[in-house]
């Protein structure tokens, strides 16, 4: 089977030059679950948002099933965009609106910018939202203001809206960082559950080693914008640790 | 003071160590300071041993006894639209259309005035650019001024007082409307790009619910503004009660204008309040 993603010599350097990725490299084979590990500032978050281009690459191609992604232009970056669902460690739902608004917003990019301006869905949205929605256990509070939910309801609220884009990849950045630990296994395990069930590749960054040894199929750590790391969650041992995490690092379970 | 920081080995604060006056830039600040309210009374001739009395107890005395009489026509030929209180009436309106004018003009620009939407690409950094500068520019024209320049091209009447303020307020509610969606949450921009929306549906999904109350809220506080403008208006030509207002007093009716000027408190102090209790409920 062809990887789900290739990234080849992938650099960003940001305006004020700081080399946030420096040449990685790497390829994401279908139905991974690929955890992302390293410190704050590491170049995690950077290397998620290249992927469906957030952030624009300095140099380096990525190319998602075939198509690449650092080429593509307006409609078809989007169409590209679409097929890549994201989380985010502050839900970034929009507050004001209702959590079925929110998963509805999931399906712009296969809406037309004029059924967008008149606000009616097709039936097709309608009942997939509440599906999805359902699936992640949130539908009785479908009507209400996104901003009364807890944070793991609108995290899981984002990721009802991720799935409404039918994605071949979820993208996760540091999506429980902002979440108590119970309520970080639960995301956790929705997202295992689409990995699982659905065959979603999944690209998570997470801040626990234990979080991504007890998802992850593979793990990958950055250090500085390189990859320092790249195996199963197993291989990690007490001299790898302090080579990701630097000597006077101390390991912190989550249970 | 110093020395007990010092005898316990601490770290002195700088502002004990250096008091204010041996500062020699406080102290030369202060000097400029004296220097140039001491020519300025000079300049203008400020001096309170030459104010005069003399007329004051007859004009307060007009004053503190208003003419009703003023609300209604004052002959055959008008009509109670040209009174006072129609008067009062019509320049209320004309703070209402002129800032509805101004919404027309300022809103579709205000988009393009916010910076959070307009650093995609180098030419539309430019465009917001030019537009923040425009509406600086447009706001920095005072009202009074404008009313002058347009009652010489208008003529004399509500039109130039209603294009003057209409003009002002662009940049005005502009500037706030541009800042108003600055400080949005950049968190659901992000996330809804994500989905593969373009851009005008990223604006109307992430944006609008974000910026509808501090809008309406920025809005109802101009309306308030330009109804408490507008009464000046008519007194440099823009038509409605000042005209009227800046005639009684030129014809030294001062009773009429006594009346003329409890209409504009009462209506100023009205908005007021309607505007704040409108703006609470929305915050």
């Amino acid at each position: 089977m062809p990887p789900a993603l290739v990234i080849e010599h992938l650099t960003k350097v940001y305006p004020n030059k700081t080399r946030a990725l420096d040449d990685i490299s790497l390829e994401v084979q279908p139905g991974e679950f690929v955890v992302l590990i390293g410190l704050s500032g590491s170049g995690k978050s950077t290397l998620l948002r290249c992927v469906n281009r957030l952030v624009e690459p300095t140099s380096g191609r990525i190319v998602f099933e075939g198509q690449d992604v650092t080429a593509a232009r307006g409609g078809e970056l989007r169409r590209t965009r679409r097929q890549m669902g994201m989380i985010f460690q502050q839900f970034n739902l929009v507050k004001r609106t209702s959590v079925f608004s929110n998963a509805l917003s999931g399906r712009l990019g296969y809406r037309s910018t004029l059924a967008t301006a008149t606000g009616r869905a097709s039936k097709k949205d309608v009942e997939l939202a509440f599906e999805d929605l359902a699936r992640v256990g949130i539908i009785e509070k479908a009507y209400q203001r996104a901003d009364t939910l807890s944070g793991g309801q609108q995290q899981r609220v984002g990721i009802a809206r991720a799935l409404m884009q039918e994605p071949r990849l979820m993208l996760a950045d540091e999506p429980v960082a902002s979440l108590d630990p119970a309520t970080s296994h639960s995301v956790m395990k929705y997202l295992e559950e689409i990995n699982k069930k659905d065959g979603i590749t999944v690209l998570c960054s997470l801040h626990f080693l234990s979080l991504a040894r007890r998802y992850g199929t593979r793990v990958i750590a950055l250090k500085g914008g390189r990859i320092v790391f790249d195996g199963t969650p197993g291989e990690i041992d007490e001299a790898r640790f302090r080579e990701i995490y630097g000597e006077d690092a101390v390991e912190v379970e989550i249970r | 003071m110093a020395e007990y920081f010092r005898a316990r080995g601490l770290p002195v604060p700088p502002e004990l160590e250096h008091p204010w006056y041996t500062d020699w830039r406080r102290l030369l600040g202060i000097l400029v300071t004296l220097a140039v309210l001491w020519v300025g009374f000079d300049y203008v001739g400020f001096d309170p041993r030459r104010l005069q009395f003399d007329y004051a107890p007859n004009i307060l005395g007009q004053l503190a006894r208003p003419d009703p009489s003023i609300c209604g026509p004052q002959n055959e030929f008008e009509t109670w639209r040209d009174g006072a209180c129609g008067l009062m009436i019509e320049t209320i309106f004309l703070g209402i259309v002129a800032t509805a004018i101004s919404i027309v003009v300022a809103l579709p620009l205000s988009f393009l005035g916010a910076r959070n939407l307009m650093t995609v690409n180098p030419v539309t950094s430019v465009i917001y650019t030019v537009v923040r500068i425009v509406f600086t520019i447009v706001r920095s024209i005072d009202v009074l001024i404008l009313v002058i320049i347009a009652a010489v091209i208008f003529g004399i009447g509500t039109a130039a007082g209603v294009v003057a303020l209409a003009f002002h307020n662009i940049g005005v509610i502009g500037k706030l409307y541009s800042e108003a969606i600055e400080g949005i949450d950049a968190g659901p921009l992000e996330a809804i790009t994500a989905t593969g929306a373009n851009r005008f549906q990223v604006v109307w999904t992430a944006v609008l619910p974000q910026i509808v109350n501090p809008f309406v809220s920025f809005t109802i506080y101009r309306l308030d503004t330009n109804v408490r403008l507008a009464p000046i208006l008519g007194l440099v030509g823009g038509g409605g009660i000042g005209t009227l207002l800046f005639q009684n007093i030129q014809l030294l009716h001062y009773r009429q204008a006594s009346f003329i000027i409890i209409l504009i408190i009462v209506t100023v102090a009205a908005m007021d309040f309607i505007s704040a209790q409108v703006r609470k409920r929305l915050a």
